[in-house]
C-alpha cells in the first residue's frame, strides 16, 4: 500500500513542506525563502520571523498540492539540524504540532543526509561519492559501515559562504551564487590561492585575495571568474582523490552550489577521467528543500527510526557522520 | 598550440594505477625496474593553472623524497625527473597500499602497522617534514615495513599546526573509509607517535588536532 511522509525543511533562508510517496512520487515541494537585504547575509532571527510568518501558506499550499487529505499522512518528518538555532525551532514547532494533531510518528531527519539521498532518488545513482556544496556544507562524502562518512571537507568557509561573501563585498545579497556564475561567463583569469591540503580545501585565502582583488580595481567578472576557476578546481581536485580512493563508479552533486553549469562541467571531466559517472540534483531540488526531508523521513520511518514528540529537540550541530542509515543495509 | 608538460608523448611501460593526480606505469630505467609518476594534465582546470600546479607538485615530491629518506624514512628512490613532462622516475617498490591490506591483516599486524606508521610520521614531523598527504593509499607495505610514497603536498615546517594536519587527515582517511578498525588503528598509531616525537609533543599535537577538528562544520569534539 502506498504511504505518504511529510517533511519539513528550515534549517537556514528556506522554510518548505513536502509531502510525498513511498514509491518516492514527490507530490508537492512549497517553499517560502527569506531574502536578506543587500550587501548582508542571514540574520538567524529575521530568518525565523520570515518562516513563522509564511509557514501556515506554505504548508496549506503543500496539501492542497499533493491532494494527499491529511489523514492518510503516515508520518511528519522534519530537519532536526544541523542549521540555524531559530529557524530549526521554527520547522520543529510546525512537526510536532502536526504529529500531535495527526498521531502519527514524528521523524527526525539529518538535513545533510536528506540532501543526499533526495540526490540518490532523483538521479538514481546507488553508491555515489558525493560532493555536497551548500551554504552550510562543503564536503565529499560516500558511505561505508552503515553511514556516510566524510572523506574531505572545507576546514574553514563552506564554498556557498566563500560566494556569498564576495558577492556581498560587491554589493549583492545573499545567495549570489548565480550572479557570480553569470558575471564569470567571459571573464579573463588573474592567479588566486589554490588550496588543497590532503583531502581538504580551505577557501579563507582565496575570500581575502579575491576581496583585495576586488578593492584594487579588477573587475568583478574577472574576479568572479578566478574564483569559480579556483575553486571549483579545488573540490574537484579533492572529489577526485575521494572517487580514485575509495574506487567508486559514481559521483554526485548536491546542495545549492549543485546548480552551477561550470562546476558540473569540471566535475563531469573529472570523472570521466575514471570512467565514473557523474549526475547533479536537479536545479529545483538541488537547494534545500521540504521534499529532502520528507524522502529520508519515509527511509528512516520505513526502517523503525522515530522520536516521542517530547524528544524532538533541535540540534544547531550535527554531523552527518553520527548518523545511521539502516534503510541502506 | 604548444605542448603542455605531461602531454607529450606516452609512458614507457605499461599502466598499473590511475590515481587522482597522476598515472603510475611500469618498466625500466637504465636497466633497472622503474615506476615512471606521471602527473597528467587535468582537462577540468585552466590550462596556466594546471600546468603552474603540476610542475610544483612534482618539483617538491623530488625534494621531499630526498629529505625523508635523510630523515630515515623509507621512501623509493629517486632515479630522475623530467619537468617538461611532470614525471618522476622512481624505484618501484613491490608492496601493497596499505589501504588494501587494511580488511586482511590480523590484529596484531595491524597494531604493529599503525604503530610503525605513527612512529615513522613522528620522525617525518620531528624532523620538520610534513606529508600533506598521509591517507593509507600513500603508505606502501612490504613485509613489515612501511614505505611513504606521493609527497607532492608535503612541506618544511614545524609547525604544530602543520603536524597536527597531518594526524587529521589519517583521522579522517581512517574513520571515513575503514571505519571498522579506524579506532583500534588510531591508538595504535598514536602510541607509535607519542614513542618517537615524546610524550609531550605528542600531546601538544593531539590538542592541536582537537583543536582543527573544531574548527570543522558541526563538529562536536569531545
Amino acid at each position: 500500500m502506498k504511504r505518504f511522509v511529510l517533511g519539513v525543511e528550515s534549517t537556514a533562508h528556506t522554510f518548505s513542506v513536502s509531502i510525498v510517496s513511498s514509491e518516492g512520487e514527490i507530490l508537492s515541494n512549497s517553499k517560502s525563502v527569506y531574502k536578506a537585504p543587500e550587501g548582508s547575509g542571514i540574520h538567524p532571527f529575521e530568518a525565523s520571523q520570515s518562516h513563522i510568518a509564511s509557514a501556515p501558506a506554505v504548508l496549506a499550499a503543500a496539501v492542497e498540492t499533493s491532494k494527499v487529505p491529511l489523514g492518510e499522512i503516515s508520518a511528519v518528518a522534519y530537519a532536526m539540524g544541523p542549521g540555524l538555532g531559530p529557524c530549526l525551532r521554527v520547522g520543529g514547532v510546525v512537526a510536532r504540532t502536526l504529529a500531535a494533531k495527526l498521531e502519527v510518528p514524528l521523524v527526525p531527519v539529518n538535513h545533510a543526509v536528506g540532501h543526499i539521498e533526495l540526490g540518490c532518488l532523483l538521479t538514481g545513482m546507488k553508491d555515489p561519492v558525493v560532493l555536497l556544496v551548500s551554504g552550510g556544507h562543503t564536503m565529499i562524502i560516500s558511505h561505508s559501515g552503515g553511514r556516510w562518512r566524510v572523506l574531505g571537507e572545507s576546514l574553514d568557509l563552506t564554498l556557498g559562504q566563500l560566494l556569498d561573501q564576495l558577492g556581498r563585498h560587491h554589493g549583492l545579497a545573499s545567495p549570489c551564487g548565480r550572479a557570480i556564475e553569470e558575471a564569470a561567463m567571459g571573464g579573463g583569469y588573474r592567479r588566486l590561492p589554490y588550496a588543497v591540503k590532503g583531502n581538504d580545501v580551505s577557501f579563507s585565502g582565496l575570500l581575502t585575495a579575491s576581496k583585495t582583488m576586488l578593492d584594487g580595481g579588477t573587475s568583478f567578472k574577472d574576479v568572479s571568474y578566478s574564483v569559480q576557476e579556483t575553486a571549483f578546481a579545488m573540490v574537484a581536485e579533492v572529489t577526485e582523490r575521494a572517487l580514485a580512493f575509495t574506487g567508486k563508479r559514481e559521483v554526485m552533486i548536491v546542495g545549492g552550489v549543485a546548480a552551477n553549469r561550470r562546476l558540473s562541467e569540471m566535475m563531469t571531466v573529472m570523472a570521466g577521467r575514471h570512467s565514473a559517472a557523474m549526475a547533479s540534483s536537479p536545479l529545483e531540488y538541488s537547494g534545500d528543500c521540504g521534499a529532502q526531508i520528507a524522502w529520508t523521513g519515509w527511509l528512516a520511518y520505513s526502517s523503525g527510526s522515530w522520536i516521542p514528540v517530547q524528544d524532538a529537540k533541535v540540534r544547531q550541530s550535527w554531523r552527518l557522520d553520527v548518523v545511521d542509515t539502516p534503510w541502506r543495509s | 598550440m604548444s605542448t603542455r608538460p605531461g602531454e607529450a608523448e606516452p609512458l614507457p611501460g605499461t599502466l598499473i594505477y590511475r590515481g587522482a593526480e597522476a598515472d603510475i606505469t611500469l618498466g625500466t630505467w637504465q636497466g633497472l625496474g622503474a615506476v615512471f609518476k606521471s602527473r597528467k594534465p587535468l582537462r577540468y582546470r585552466l590550462p596556466a593553472l594546471d600546468d603552474s600546479i603540476r610542475r610544483q607538485r612534482t618539483v617538491r615530491e623530488a625534494e621531499m623524497i630526498e629529505q625523508a629518506k635523510r630523515a630515515g624514512i623509507r621512501a623509493p628512490f629517486l632515479y630522475a625527473m623530467d619537468l617538461p613532462r611532470a614525471t618522476l622516475v622512481m624505484e618501484y617498490v613491490r608492496g601493497d597500499r596499505l589501504r588494501d591490506l587494511v580488511g586482511s591483516l590480523r590484529t596484531d599486524e595491524a597494531e604493529d602497522a599503525f604503530e610503525r606508521f605513527g612512529r615513522s610520521a613522528a620522525r617525518m614531523h620531528t624532523a620538520g617534514i610534513m606529508h600533506g598527504d598521509l591517507t593509507t593509499a600513500n603508505v606502501l607495505m612490504k613485509g613489515k615495513d612501511l614505505f611513504f610514497i606521493d609527497f607532492g603536498l608535503s612541506a618544511r615546517t614545524d609547525r604544530l599546526e602543520d603536524h597536527a594536519v597531518d594526524l587529521r587527515l589519517i583521522k579522517e582517511t581512517l574513520v571515513g573509509a575503514h571505519p571498522g578498525v579506524a579506532q583500534a588503528a588510531l591508538d595504535s598509531l598514536f602510541r607509535g607517535y607519542a614513542s618517537e616525537a615524546g610524550t609531550q609533543r605528542f600531546r601538544s599535537v593531539l590538542r592541536q588536532l582537537k583543536s582543527i577538528e573544531r574548527r570543522g562544520r558541526y563538529a562536536r569534539v569531545e
